[in-house]
């Protein structure tokens, strides 16, 4: 960390795309990545402050992998670190999603595209269900949280109500069901 | 003025969620496709698609759907509008860090939230389903990615890619 200050936001940027262009594979590999990277060869932070984190981009809402980025960023270079660590981790994502953007505007009608895209429409259906089984297994540990999350389910699903509400809702609700808990 | 009102969504969609990018969906499929009726759930699929083949987080998804809207223009401001308030809480809650971690607020209020969020997931998938499973073919490909996905460790960009070879070869 004592080195932090006379990194380049320039070095901070390019290290920080290419994270973002090679993390596929989930979350865990993509924080092992990131740890050889941050923590083994550029000795930017320590691994307790890369733990740190880590657990901070988990207690943030966003994509937690990008809030990861933020904080070690902001760790660097305060806010100028934290704006070039997710300009450098999102470009390429970004940039390859608007390409297959304009090819996928570009190619509307087309049939082999379409019958493409109904097979993909298919998995991404498979692929929400497996997240849900994932995030559950988790998660819901006790019938407290399968309340929250079955009330919620017919909120939604059965009654139509808007998801913005039931999240401010189920936020309110968490407050008073669990803080005794924490206090 | 529908600009402006696509990027308010994103702001807030994701200031609220927690727990990754699918998070976002429930509310983004609300406010996109039913309520708007900016995309189709087809479009949606397809954004959702996109957002997990290429690299980084699903929320990329969010610049596909800002092409479709309004071009070049609409990914880009999709792209400020769902990271920026990521920026703002994350650098706070860093700062503050100790504050943060230990907040009563904050942890009773997301550990509320977050099955929550699962059971919001569920049910967007019923909407989604009913337009992307028609026949046996479809039905099939929806089962075995959920198989291969939830029990294995393969990486859903596989599963994808394969969904759609298999969409050209038979659908």
């Amino acid at each position: 960390m004592y080195k932090a200050r006379s990194i380049s936001l320039k070095n901070i940027f390019l290290v920080f795309l290419k994270i973002g262009t090679f993390a596929f594979g989930g979350v865990y590999s993509m924080l092992i990545f990131f740890e050889k990277e941050l923590v083994e060869k550029c000795k930017w932070v320590t691994h307790e402050e890369f733990i740190e984190s880590v657990a901070l981009g988990q207690m943030t809402p966003g994509p937690p992998i990008i809030n990861t980025g933020i904080c070690i960023g902001y760790k660097l270079k305060k806010i100028k670190g934290a704006l070039v660590t997710t300009a450098g981790q999102t470009f390429t994502g970004t940039v390859l999603a608007v390409l297959l953007a304009i090819f996928y505007v570009k190619t509307k009608g087309n049939v082999l595209i379409g019958s493409i895209m109904k097979g993909i429409g298919a998995a991404v259906v498979g692929l929400l269900l497996s997240i849900v089984y994932k995030m559950a297994k988790n998660t819901i540990q006790d019938y407290k949280a399968a309340i929250f999350a079955l009330t919620a389910f017919i909120a939604l699903g059965v009654l139509k109500l808007n998801p913005i509400g039931l999240i401010l809702v189920s936020g309110l609700a968490g407050f008073i069901v669990y803080k005794e808990k924490k206090e | 003025m529908i600009l402006l009102k696509f990027c308010l969504i994103l702001f807030v969609v994701n200031s609220l969620t927690i727990g990754g990018g699918f998070m976002m969906l429930p509310v983004l499929h609300k406010e996109f496709v039913e309520k708007y009726h900016w995309i189709t759930n087809q479009e949606f699929l397809d954004a959702i698609a996109i957002g997990q083949i290429t690299p980084g987080p699903l929320t990329v998804m969010n610049a596909v759907i800002g092409y479709k809207i309004s071009g070049l223009t609409g990914a880009v401001l999709a792209m400020v509008s769902s990271y920026l308030p990521c920026i703002i809480i994350v650098t706070l809650a860093c700062r503050y860090y100790f504050h943060y971690k230990d907040s009563v607020i904050v942890s009773s209020s997301f550990q509320g939230i977050k099955p929550a969020v699962i059971g919001l997931l569920a049910a967007v998938a019923i909407p989604l389903g009913s337009t992307s499973i028609v026949d046996l073919m479809t039905f099939s490909i929806a089962v075995i990615s959920f198989v291969v996905i939830a029990f294995s460790k393969t990486d859903p960009t596989f599963v994808i890619i394969g969904a759609g070879i298999v969409g050209a070869l038979f659908l």
